[in-house]
C-alpha cells in the first residue's frame, strides 16, 4: 500500500512540478504568493497520495469475489486513528493559515517612498491616472494603457464608475475589485520589464470578456521619457497623436482598418463613420448616446471621454478618424 | 399473510376514494388541471388589470410598466396555479369555517401515472415527483452548458453574442443549484427519510405536496426569462452582484422572483424534515441509531431554515431597488454595494453545504452497504456533520477576499475556511477506513460513491488553495474557481445524486436498473468529467477569467479539449436517461432488499406499501451492523429482517 501511495505521490509531484502551472512571476508579490502556492501544493500532493494510495489498495485487495455473500470485519472505529486524522489536518491547516497570514502581510507592505496610480474601471475600459504627472491644463496624466517603472512599489487606488470590475495582472498575481463609491487598493512592485495583460475578472456586462488592456513595465529612464512624451502629446494634439490615442483607448471595442484594431463590442468604425463629418465624429466621442448605430445598445460606451481627453487630444483624434474613414477627403 | 392485509387495505382505499366524482360543468371547479386551465389566464388578467388600473388611478406613466408587471405576475399567477391544482383547498376550507373533508387518504399513493400530476400527499410519490422534475431541469441546464462549451471551443465569437452567453451561464448555474442539486437531495430525502426512521409519512404531508409544486414554478420562471423582450434572460451570474443586477434588463427580475419560490420550497421541506426526524422516529430509533443519511438531512435542514431567508432578502432588496426605486445598493445615495455580497454569501456559502451534506449521507449509506462493513467512526461522522453546520456559517467572506471589504475580516475568515477542512477530512478518512477489510461490491451506486470520494478530495484540496488569502488573490474569479466548484458540485453533489438514484431505484420503482449501462454511465461520466474540468485549473491560474464569452488566443487549445470532453460528458447523460426510462418500464422485478442492507427502507417490499409499514417497526440496534452474525437494525412484527453475517477470512480473494 505504501508503494501505491508513493507511486501516486511521485506521479502527482511530476505533474505538479513539470507543468508550468503559474505564469511568469513579474513582481515581488508574485514571488511571495508563489511560495505559498508551492507550500500548499506540497501538502495537497501528500494528502492526495495518501487518499489515492489507500483507495487503490483497498479496491485491489478487498474486492469481493462474484457471488460473495459474506460481510467484512465488524470494525466500528479506532479512537487513536480518529484522533490522528483530526489532529494532523488541524496542524496542517493551522500552519497554512499562519504562513498565509504572514505572506499576506508581506505582500501588502507599503514602503513610504511608493508611487500612487489611480485605476478606474468602467464599462468596458480601464483608465489610469498618474497624480504625480501634470499635463496641459494642470490636470494629471490619464492613459488607457498602464505604464509603470520597474522596481518601484506602486499603490494602485482602484475605483469604479459603474458596476464592479476587477483589476488583475496575472504575472503580478495581484487582483482587486473596483467598486463604485469606495476606493480599494492593491500594492505591486514590478520586478520584470515587459508587457503584461490586464484582465477584468468580475462579470461587468456585455463587454466583460473584452475588457482587457495591458501593463508595460519600463526602466526608470524609459518611464521618464514616456512621461515627457505624454506631456508633449497632450500639449500638441494632431493626427499622429490621434492614431496612438485611438489604438490605446478605442481599439479594444472598435474595428478600424487603418489602425488595425479588431474590437467587436462597438460598431465597426470603417462602416459607421464612413463619410461622416468632424462634428458627428466629435459628438460620437463625447456624447455617444446622441445617436446609436443600428444593432447596438445605448449605455455600453463610456460617456466621459470629453472630460478625459484634453482639447488638443480630442482634435487630434477627430482629425485622425476623419482621415482614416475617408470623411476628410470630401 | 401480510400481502393480503395489504391488498385488502388498498382495495378499501380505492372504494372510499374521496367524494363522488364531479360531473358536467362542476368538474371545472374541482381541484385539478381543469381548474388550472381557467384560473391561470384569469389570474393573469387580474394581475395585469391590477397593475394597469392602479397606475392609471395614481397617474403613473407608462401604464404598461414591464418590471412591475413581472413582479406582480410572478406572485399572483403561481399562487393561482397552486390554488387551481388544489394545493390550498384543505386550509382554505378550514380557515373559512367550511367543513373540511375528513382525511380519507384519497390523495395518498399513486395508482396510475396521472397521480404523479396531482397534489399528492404521499412522501413516496412526492419523492419521485421531485427527482423526475429535477432531472428535467438538470438536462435543460446541461444543454445550456453544451451551448457555452460550443461557443468557448475557439477564441472569438462564433454562435452567440455576449449577452446570450452571459444569460446561458447565469441560467445554467441557477437551474443546477436551485432546481437540480438542492431539490434532488430533497426528493431523495423525501422518499427515503420516513422509511428509514420507520414513519408512515412526513410530519406535514399537505405542506410537503405544496413544497414540491413550488419547484416547477421557480424553474419555469427562471427559464421563461429567455422570453422577456429586450435583453432576454438574466445575465449577471447566479450570484447576481449589484450594481450590475440593478442596471440589467427586465429579465433579471425573473431570477429575483424565481429564487423566492425555490427558496420557499426549500424552507418548507426543511421544516418538514426537521419535525419528521425529531418527532416521528420509530420506537428504539434514538439519535445515535439514525442512519447517517438522516443525520445529514437533519444538519442540512437546519442550514436551510437558518440561511435561506438571507438569499430571499438579498434578492428582494435588488427587486426593491429596481421597482420601488429604493437605494439599498446605490452608493450615490447611501447604499452599499459590498453589503449585498455579505448578505448573499451568508446564505450562499452555507448553500454549498446544503448541496453537499445530503451527498455525504448518501455516500455513507452506499459505502457501508457495498463494503459490507459498519461505517467507520459513526459518532464522529455524525458530529462532523454538526461541526460543518456550525462552521459553515462562519466562512462566507472567503468569497470576498478581493471585494474591497475591510481587510482584517480576511484573516478570521481564512482561518475558519481552512479549519472546516478538518471535519470534512474526518469524513473522507472514515469512508476510506470503511473500505478497509471490507468485501467491496462495485455495483453502480458504489462506483459513483467511490468516484465521489476521490473527486471530492480534489475539490476539497483546491478549496485549500482558495482559502489561503494570498493564493486566492491570484486565483479568485478565474477558471480555477470554475474547476473548484465543479469538482465540489459535480464530482461531489452530482456523483452522490447518481449514487442515490441507482441505489434506491429498485425501492422507488420496484424494478432493477441495467447494471451494465450503469457502469458505462459511470465510466463515461468519470472520464468526461475529469478531462473537462481538470484542465480548467491550469487555464485559470494562467490568466483566464471566468464568465467570459471570449478569451485570449493562448487558451484556445485547452478550451478546445475541454469542449470536446464536455460533449462526451453530456452524452453520458443519455445513457443514464435511457437506463432509467427503459428499466422503469421493463426492468426485472426488484426484490425487497437487493443490496442485503440493514436499514429500514429495505425491510419492506419494493415499492413499499402505501403507508410504508404494516406494523410499527421496533428499532433494536445500529443501522450498520455488518459482520456481526445475527445483528439486526430493527424488528418488524411477523416479517423477517436482514441480519449481519459473520465475516469470513478472505482466502478466496483474487485469482
Amino acid at each position: 500500500m505504501t508503494l501505491v501511495g508513493v507511486a501516486v505521490g511521485v506521479v502527482l509531484a511530476i505533474v505538479a512540478v513539470f507543468i508550468p502551472w503559474l505564469p511568469d512571476a513579474a513582481s515581488e508579490q508574485a514571488d511571495i504568493i508563489d511560495n505559498v502556492y508551492w507550500v500548499v501544493t506540497i501538502i495537497c500532493v501528500v494528502v492526495f497520495a495518501v487518499v489515492a494510495g489507500v483507495s487503490a489498495y483497498a479496491v485491489y485487495k478487498f474486492r469481493a469475489p462474484p457471488g460473495d455473500m459474506d460481510d467484512g470485519s465488524p470494525i466500528h472505529g479506532h479512537t487513536g486513528l480518529e484522533i490522528v486524522w483530526t489532529l494532523v489536518p488541524t496542524i496542517l491547516v493551522t500552519g497554512i493559515a499562519v504562513y498565509s497570514g504572514v505572506a499576506l502581510a508581506q505582500s501588502e507592505e507599503l514602503p513610504p517612498d511608493h508611487r500612487v496610480i489611480e485605476v478606474t474601471g468602467e464599462q468596458f475600459a480601464w483608465t489610469f491616472t498618474y497624480p504625480d504627472v501634470e499635463v496641459e491644463g494642470g490636470r494629471p496624466l490619464t492613459t488607457g494603457e498602464l505604464v509603470v517603472p520597474i522596481d518601484q512599489t506602486i499603490r494602485f487606488e482602484v475605483e469604479s464608475k459603474d458596476v464592479i470590475h476587477s483589476f488583475w495582472v496575472p504575472e503580478w498575481r495581484m487582483k482587486q475589485d473596483a467598486v463604485q463609491g469606495i476606493t480599494t487598493n492593491t500594492t505591486v512592485k514590478p520586478t520584470q520589464l515587459g508587457t503584461f495583460p490586464i484582465v477584468c475578472t468580475e462579470l461587468c456586462g456585455l463587454g466583460h470578456a473584452l475588457m482587457r488592456s495591458q501593463a508595460r513595465v519600463l526602466s526608470l529612464a524609459d518611464y521618464e521619457a514616456w512621461v515627457e512624451e505624454q506631456q508633449r502629446l497632450a500639449r500638441e494634439g494632431g493626427a499622429i497623436q490621434g492614431e496612438e490615442l485611438f489604438a490605446q483607448q478605442c481599439g479594444s471595442c472598435h474595428v478600424l482598418a487603418d489602425a488595425g484594431t479588431l474590437g467587436e463590442v462597438g460598431p465597426n468604425l470603417d462602416e459607421a463613420l464612413q463619410g461622416a463629418d468632424a462634428d458627428f465624429i466629435l459628438q460620437s466621442i463625447v456624447d455617444p448616446s446622441a445617436e446609436i448605430a443600428p444593432g447596438y445598445q445605448d449605455g455600453v460606451m463610456p460617456t466621459n471621454y470629453g472630460e478625459m481627453f484634453t482639447d488638443p487630444q480630442l482634435e487630434g483624434l477627430v482629425e485622425y478618424l476623419l482621415n482614416a474613414t475617408g470623411g476628410g477627403a470630401r | 399473510m401480510v400481502v393480503d392485509v395489504h391488498e385488502a387495505r388498498e382495495a378499501e382505499h380505492a372504494a372510499a376514494h374521496g367524494p363522488p366524482p364531479r360531473r358536467g360543468l362542476r368538474r371545472l371547479t374541482g381541484a385539478g388541471w381543469l381548474r388550472v386551465l381557467w384560473v391561470l389566464p384569469l389570474s393573469w388578467v387580474f394581475a395585469t388589470l391590477l397593475v394597469v388600473g392602479l397606475r392609471a388611478a395614481l397617474g403613473y406613466e407608462p401604464l404598461w410598466e414591464l418590471q412591475v408587471l413581472i413582479v406582480t405576475w410572478t406572485v399572483i399567477v403561481p399562487l393561482a396555479f397552486l390554488a387551481g391544482l388544489g394545493g390550498f383547498d384543505y386550509w382554505l376550507y378550514w380557515i373559512s369555517g367550511r367543513p373540511t373533508r375528513p382525511e380519507d387518504h384519497s390523495s395518498h399513493g399513486a395508482r396510475t401515472w396521472k397521480d404523479y400530476f396531482r397534489v399528492n400527499t404521499d412522501h413516496k410519490v412526492i419523492g419521485i415527483q421531485y427527482v423526475v422534475t429535477t432531472i428535467f431541469f438538470f438536462v435543460a441546464a446541461g444543454l445550456m452548458a453544451m451551448f457555452m462549451r460550443a461557443e468557448l471551443a475557439q477564441p472569438g465569437m462564433q454562435y452567440v453574442d455576449t449577452n446570450t452567453f452571459n444569460g446561458l451561464f447565469s441560467v445554467h448555474a441557477s437551474l443546477m443549484i436551485f432546481l437540480f442539486i438542492i431539490p434532488a437531495f430533497a426528493g431523495l430525502g423525501n422518499y427515503v427519510i420516513p422509511l428509514m426512521i420507520g414513519a408512515p409519512d412526513m410530519a406535514f404531508p399537505r405542506l410537503n405536496a405544496l413544497s414540491f409544486w413550488l419547484l416547477p414554478i421557480a424553474g419555469l420562471i427562471m427559464m421563461s426569462s429567455y422570453l422577456v423582450p429586450e435583453g432576454g434572460a438574466f445575465a449577471a451570474g447566479w450570484t447576481n452582484y449589484v450594481p450590475l443586477a440593478v442596471n440589467q434588463a427586465d429579465g433579471n427580475l425573473m431570477f429575483q422572483m424565481g429564487v423566492q419560490w425555490a427558496g420557499a420550497s426549500s424552507i418548507m421541506t426543511a421544516l418538514n424534515f426537521l419535525v419528521t426526524i425529531i418527532t416521528m422516529r420509530a420506537p428504539g430509533m434514538s439519535f445515535w441509531r439514525m442512519p447517517l443519511l438522516v443525520w445529514a438531512n437533519f444538519a442540512t435542514s437546519t442550514l436551510v431554515v437558518l440561511a435561506t431567508p438571507f438569499v430571499a432578502g438579498s434578492q428582494f432588496f435588488i427587486m426593491f431597488d429596481r421597482v420601488l426605486h429604493t437605494n439599498f445598493f446605490n452608493p450615490e445615495l447611501g447604499g452599499d454595494i459590498v453589503a449585498y455580497q455579505h448578505i448573499f454569501w451568508f446564505y450562499s456559502h452555507p448553500a454549498v453545504y446544503i448541496m453537499m451534506l445530503p451527498g455525504f449521507g448518501i455516500a455513507s449509506e452506499v459505502i457501508s452497504v457495498f463494503a459490507r462493513k459498519p461505517i467507520f467512526g459513526y459518532r464522529l461522522m455524525a458530529l462532523s456533520l454538526m461541526a460543518i453546520l456550525i462552521l459553515g456559517f462562519s466562512v462566507w467572506a472567503h468569497h470576498m477576499f478581493v471585494s474591497g471589504m475591510q481587510p482584517w475580516i480576511r484573516i478570521p475568515m481564512m482561518v475558519t475556511t481552512l479549519v472546516i477542512a478538518v471535519p470534512t477530512g474526518i469524513k473522507v478518512f472514515s469512508w476510506l477506513a470503511t473500505l478497509w477489510e471490507g468485501r467491496l461490491h462495485f455495483k453502480t451506486p458504489m462506483l459513483f460513491a467511490s468516484g465521489f470520494v476521490s473527486m471530492f478530495v480534489i475539490g476539497g484540496l483546491s478549496g485549500i488553495y482558495l482559502g489561503s488569502v494570498p493564493v486566492d488573490i491570484h486565483a479568485s474569479d478565474t477558471y480555477f474557481v470554475v474547476a473548484h466548484i465543479h469538482y465540489v458540485l459535480f464530482g461531489g453533489s452530482l456523483f452522490t445524486i447518481f449514487a442515490g438514484i441507482y441505489y434506491w431505484f429498485p425501492k422507488m420503482t420496484g424494478r432493477m436498473y441495467d447494471e451494465r449501462l450503469g457502469k458505462i454511465h459511470f465510466w463515461l461520466t468519470f472520464v468526461g468529467f475529469n478531462v473537462t474540468f481538470f484542465p480548467m485549473h491550469w487555464v485559470g491560474l494562467q490568466g483566464m477569467p471566468r464568465r467570459v464569452a471570449d478569451y485570449a488566443p493562448e487558451f484556445g487549445n485547452w478550451n478546445f479539449v475541454i469542449s470536446i470532453a464536455s460533449f462526451g460528458l453530456g452524452a453520458s447523460t443519455v445513457v443514464f436517461l435511457y437506463n432509467m426510462v427503459v428499466s422503469w418500464r421493463r426492468g426485472p422485478i426488484a426484490p425487497a432488499n437487493p443490496w442485503r442492507a440493514l436499514t429500514l427502507e429495505w425491510q419492506v417490499s419494493s415499492p413499499p406499501p402505501i403507508f410504508n409499514f404494516d406494523e410499527v417497526p421496533q428499532v433494536v440496534g445500529s443501522p450498520y451492523e455488518y459482520g456481526t452474525r445475527g445483528a439486526r437494525h430493527a424488528v418488524l412484527n411477523g416479517k423477517p429482517t436482514e441480519t449481519g453475517k459473520a465475516p469470513e477470512p478472505m482466502e478466496v480473494m483474487h485469482h
